[in-house]
């Protein structure tokens, strides 16, 4: 009996982390889009302002975000467990089934913020100077 | 001919006579989409390919839409149905949108290349342009047009007195903000001589909409000759009204705001008038240039250009205000 209920606990909480993980990915998408803008001021007021320094720097945040953003999709991928289980949508309302299909959801996520990412990245590789 | 089918002419007639009438809606002196310079050119070439390539992406998804639910909903393969969902509304919409946005970005005009040697300043005021022409000679003072010569990229340096603006002239290129304290760089190349118009475009106060100019690209010989005028100072008077009109202009105060070079006029507050006999416009874009259009600026400058900072002159009588009218006008 107590194992039951410790178990279930354990679950919960599980679940509750990966509630938070579905926003892990547009929030880095929305913290690599200001980290764009606030890191382009400061090079352009505080270190001289060269567009190369310039392009470099902001192509490496924007791999980084790709990666952290690649690894969550890969995680919330294994979570939704698509391929050993053939469920696509997960219709049945039981723990696992809330599981894999929130590991669905940051799934896709993840490929959304991606995108976002990598347009609003474009622009950064054209870019020429401050004014 | 049958009822129907003359119907279906007139419908056709109708519906090509307004596409002809939004079509002449394209062309016109402010009209990005009636291009006479480079950087024009190239952002309406941009816009017209987005549009269609809009139109295609719509024509494309919709119609799919269409075909699986109208013309043959039928049940389909579990494989099939994804494949359309992530193929034709994930897949397609993102390459085509990318590619658009990586050509957009390559053709892009860059508002900043270096000019072929003139520059040209200015500053935005409410409601009206501060215009300086940088000469080996010192800066040629103007306001409220722009003059520049046919073939050459000129530089625009511009700033803003007290609050944003922006300086767009849609046939020649892209908008550029003006700030106060803040130094920002256009340059435009004009490939059709002919009369343009400018008008701000950031909402700068009540009469906004009334802050417009005219620019006039010139051929290089022609804009030489109108550069050295425009350096010049002011002519005398010529003729009784207008040595009146002088009169009246020193008499109801006019140089404490206006300069007119070579005269005693010395003030810096508002636009100057040296040459304002030979602009297109009176008011910033407000008015025509016609002998009378000064008087009726001059006596109805609030109800013209609301907010605007000259008072009305309406007090004075009209043979007064036509003289002032005239001393103006001839000032060429």
């Amino acid at each position: 009996m107590t194992d039951g209920k410790d178990a279930e606990k354990h679950e919960f909480r599980e679940e509750s982390e990966s509630l938070w993980r579905i926003a892990f990915a547009p929030a880095i998408w929305a913290i690599h889009f200001v980290v764009c803008y606030a890191w382009v001021s400061l090079v352009c007021v505080k270190f001289g302002g060269d567009p190369a320094v310039m392009r470099v720097s902001l192509l490496a945040i924007s791999a980084v975000a790709l990666a952290a953003i690649a690894w969550l999709g890969w995680r919330a991928f294994r979570q939704w467990n698509v391929r050993d289980t053939g469920d696509f949508t997960n219709p049945e309302g039981e723990a696992e089934d809330r599981h894999e299909f929130l590991g669905h959801a940051a799934f896709l996520l993840a490929i959304i913020s991606a995108i976002g990412v990598i347009y609003v990245s474009m622009p950064l590789i054209i870019i020429e100077g401050c004014r | 001919m049958t009822a129907r089918r003359w119907k279906s002419k007139a419908g056709t007639r109708a519906g090509a006579s307004c596409a002809l009438l939004l079509l002449a809606a394209c062309s016109g002196r402010q009209s990005a989409l009636d291009p006479a310079g480079e950087d024009a050119e190239t952002l309406a070439l941009m816009f017209t390919v987005m549009v269609t390539a809009a139109a295609i992406l719509w024509l494309c998804l919709n119609g799919l839409f269409f075909y699986v639910t109208r013309v043959s909903p039928r049940r389909m393969s579990r494989k099939l149905a994804n494949g359309l969902v992530i193929g034709g509304g994930i897949l397609m919409p993102l390459v085509l949108i990318g590619a658009l946005l990586a050509w957009g970005l390559s053709i892009l005009p860059d508002h900043d290349q270096p000019g072929d040697g003139l520059v040209i300043r200015v500053q935005g005021e409410q409601w009206w342009w501060r215009v300086a022409y940088e000469t080996p000679e010192g800066d040629v003072i103007s306001a409220n047009e722009i003059r520049m010569p046919v073939g050459e990229r000129v530089s625009f340096v511009l700033d803003s007195h007290r609050v944003i603006h922006s300086f767009w002239i849609p046939s020649l290129g892209g908008k550029m903000d003006m700030f106060p304290g803040r130094q920002t760089n256009l340059s435009l190349r004009a490939d059709e001589a002919g009369i343009y118009r400018g008008q701000c475009a950031e909402f700068c106060g009540a009469s906004h909409a009334w802050m417009a100019f005219e620019v006039e690209a010139m051929e290089p010989d022609a804009f030489d000759a109108w550069l050295a005028a425009e350096a010049a100072p002011a002519g005398p008077p010529d003729g009784g009204a207008e040595a009146i009109g002088r009169q009246i202009f020193a008499r109801e105060g006019c140089g404490g705001c206006h300069e007119i070079r070579g005269t005693e006029f010395q003030g810096q507050v508002g636009p100057d008038l040296t040459h304002v006999g030979s602009r297109h416009s009176l008011g910033a874009g407000r008015l025509g240039a016609r002998l009378e259009d000064f008087s009726t600026w001059i006596a109805h400058t609030d109800d013209l250009k609301p907010g605007v900072e000259m008072p009305p002159f309406d007090h004075l009588p009209q043979e007064e205000l036509t003289a002032l009218a005239a001393y103006l006008k001839g000032l060429q």
